[in-house]
């Protein structure tokens, strides 16, 4: 039957773009638990983890992996650059919600465009992490980078897990997370966790973005439509809630490949998109949130 | 219905710098007429995007909501137009108000639902709103040409004949401008205006004295993508080449910091800030990706090192305290405004 495999296919792929939505969607929870903060410029941490990655690759001639964890660390520090240089100041001042939102809207568009100056507009690629064969179940062929989406993803979702619940620090991001002003009153650095938090979400972002590039391609402005798509994941979870935020991306990932299926690839960015606006519509607090 | 404070005259101080920028402006038109040339091209963007930013204003300032998906509206006028008037050779003015009509249309469509949200919501909502629309504009190639744009657009003209030249029309999106900018003033000094300002103030009040908040808000929402859609209108038939790219995410970005740099719920302000924005740059000229940059990177600094303009659209924004104090918000708009010019 080659419908259903055909159907298989699509969706195992769907999984795999879904890992990408969810470390992005948690990315956002991240930074939102530790600060209330919904950071807009959630995108450039996606697209600069390919982008830089690609350039250490090609220009510096670094092999991959240490590209790779280079670019993580580089975006990690931007993170924390927007953070202080973007967010704090206006965290401070108690700045309000639209301000916050439409000055890391500003910064994406700054750094998109300082990435154009310096890469150009062409759409960069990178190899595959291994170039074994494809997987074949059945008909269905499960390509070598999924497998990495899939094992990096979930051992990055494990690895979070025990972050928050056993070390001092991800302890201290919790109680962030459920009251700020009681966490400060015990002694936990608030400040602190907020530029840790970027750190972190950026780092995640990079991942991200040096993971599902393979298999498409990076370009300065792939940034916003990441972006897109990792809230809607952190939406369908719940917000706020990084396992949710995980499951939602998988779900939105899923959704997205019956949609190509359907309409065609070109409209998948409209299809997530329009999930986004029937899910906030009908149920804002996600699928398996609490209303706030 | 009618609070003092909005009714009020400014006071002196804040009359006197928006008179030398009004002599500074007009000065500047004379001078494109005079001498023609690029700055008619500048003057043009500034007025086109005046217009935009009226709009928008319209829905922020007045009405104290958020929307960062009016590109949508935009890309739908201007896409209308090149459209029409190109492939199916329509007229520039039975073009325009189509154009004009279906953003209408889908503002109220849209709006309808999505005006209930709040919040981080409301904001992501209308954002995927404009990235939808664009996705649109890239993907539906068999009419709207991809990337690639549509070019060879006709100017603006009527029954038949075009505008001769550049500074003709100049003077055609000046007029549109005046006359974008004379109806928002009356309606924002009219009931549906008082409504809004009451809305802007606290949700909870307004609906206390029987506004029917949905329904204002949905209006407003239509009256701003009108305004967009307008504007992008007539910024097809004034460049002559519409692209998914011209409607992208720094149209709203570089609406916001004309705003901010204007003075946000003003009726000068979207102008005051169209023209400064649309000057600055231009020693940047020839290098466009470097203006978008100093658009996002201007609106990242204002936003940080003006807080006393930040104050009045905090009080918009949570929609808590008394009625919006418009004359303090328009003395510290225009202040403001030169502070940003100055930096």
């Amino acid at each position: 039957m080659p419908e259903t495999t055909f159907l298989i296919q699509t969706l195992v792929s769907g999984v795999g773009t879904g890992f990408i939505y969810g470390l992005i969607g948690i990315g956002f929870c991240v930074i939102y638990n530790a600060s209330g903060i919904v950071n807009f410029a959630q995108g450039v941490f996606v697209m600069l983890g390919g982008m830089i990655t690609h350039a250490l690759l090609t220009r510096a001639g670094l092999p991959l992996p240490l590209a790779a964890l280079v670019a993580v660390v580089a975006v990690a520090l931007i993170g924390v650059v927007i953070e202080r240089a973007v967010v704090r100041p206006l965290w401070r001042r108690n700045a309000t919600m639209f301000v916050m939102i439409l000055a890391t809207l500003a910064a994406q568009i700054v750094i998109e465009r300082l990435t154009l100056l310096a890469a150009g507009d062409q759409p960069k690629t990178l190899p595959g992490f291994s170039d074994a064969a494809p997987l074949r179940i059945g008909g269905i062929a499960i390509g070598v980078q999924l497998l990495w989406i899939a094992g990096v993803s979930l051992l990055l979702v494990g690895a979070l897990a025990l972050f928050f619940a056993r070390t001092r620090t991800g302890r201290a991001m919790r109680a962030c997370a459920i009251n700020r002003e009681a966490a400060a009153l015990m002694g936990i650095p608030v400040a602190r966790m907020l530029g840790f938090s970027f750190a972190l979400s950026a780092g995640l972002g990079a991942v991200a973005g040096i993971l599902i590039t393979p298999t498409q391609y990076t370009a300065f402005n792939v940034g916003v439509p990441f972006a897109i798509s990792g809230f809607i994941a952190a939406i369908l979870g719940g917000f706020g809630s990084a396992l949710g935020a995980f499951a939602g991306g998988i779900m939105l990932g899923v959704a997205q490949a019956l949609a190509i299926v359907l309409f065609g690839a070109g409209f998948k960015n409209v299809a997530a998109l329009s999930i986004l606006l029937l899910f906030l519509l009908a149920r804002p607090a996600g699928l398996f949130g609490k209303a706030h | 219905m009618t609070s003092p404070a909005t009714t009020s005259p400014p006071s002196g101080r804040a009359r006197l710098a928006p008179a030398l920028l009004w002599a500074a402006g007009a000065a500047l038109v004379a001078y494109a007429f005079v001498a023609g040339g690029y700055l008619v091209t500048v003057l043009g963007f500034a007025a086109l995007y005046a217009i935009f930013v009226t709009g928008l204003n319209f829905f922020m300032g007045y009405t104290g909501q958020v929307s960062f998906g009016q590109n949508a509206f935009a890309a739908i006028g201007g896409y209308t137009s090149a459209v029409l008037t190109t492939a199916y050779n329509w007229p520039v003015f039975a073009a325009m108000p189509l154009g004009i009509g279906a953003a209408a249309l889908l503002a109220l469509a849209i709006g309808y639902p999505t005006l209930r949200l709040r919040g981080h919501y409301l904001a992501m909502a209308t954002l995927a709103l404009g990235m939808i629309v664009q996705e649109i504009a890239v993907q539906w190639d068999r009419v709207t040409m991809g990337y690639t744009g549509i070019a060879a657009i006709p100017p603006l003209g009527a029954f038949g004949r075009e505008l001769p030249n550049e500074r003709a029309q100049l003077a055609a999106l000046l007029a549109a401008l005046a006359l974008a900018v004379w109806v928002a003033s009356r309606l924002k000094h009219s009931r549906l205006g008082h409504a809004l300002a009451a809305i802007a103030g606290s949700e909870d009040a307004a609906r206390a004295l029987g506004i029917d908040v949905a329904r204002y808000k949905l209006i407003a929402f239509v009256v701003a993508a009108v305004y967009a859609a307008f504007a992008g209108s007539m910024f097809a038939h004034f460049v002559g080449f519409v692209s998914p790219e011209v409607f992208g995410l720094h149209m709203v970005v570089l609406g916001f910091t004309m705003l901010y740099v204007g003075g946000i719920g003003t009726v000068y302000g979207p102008l005051v800030g169209a023209l400064i924005i649309s000057l600055l740059p231009e020693t940047f000229r020839g290098f466009k990706e470097f203006q978008d940059l100093a658009y996002g990177a201007a609106l990242i600094v204002i936003l940080i090192y003006a807080p006393k303009g930040l104050a009045s659209l905090a009080r918009l924004w949570t929609r808590r305290g008394a009625a919006p104090d418009a004359a303090a918000a328009a003395t510290a708009g225009t202040s403001r405004g030169d502070a940003g010019a100055a930096r």
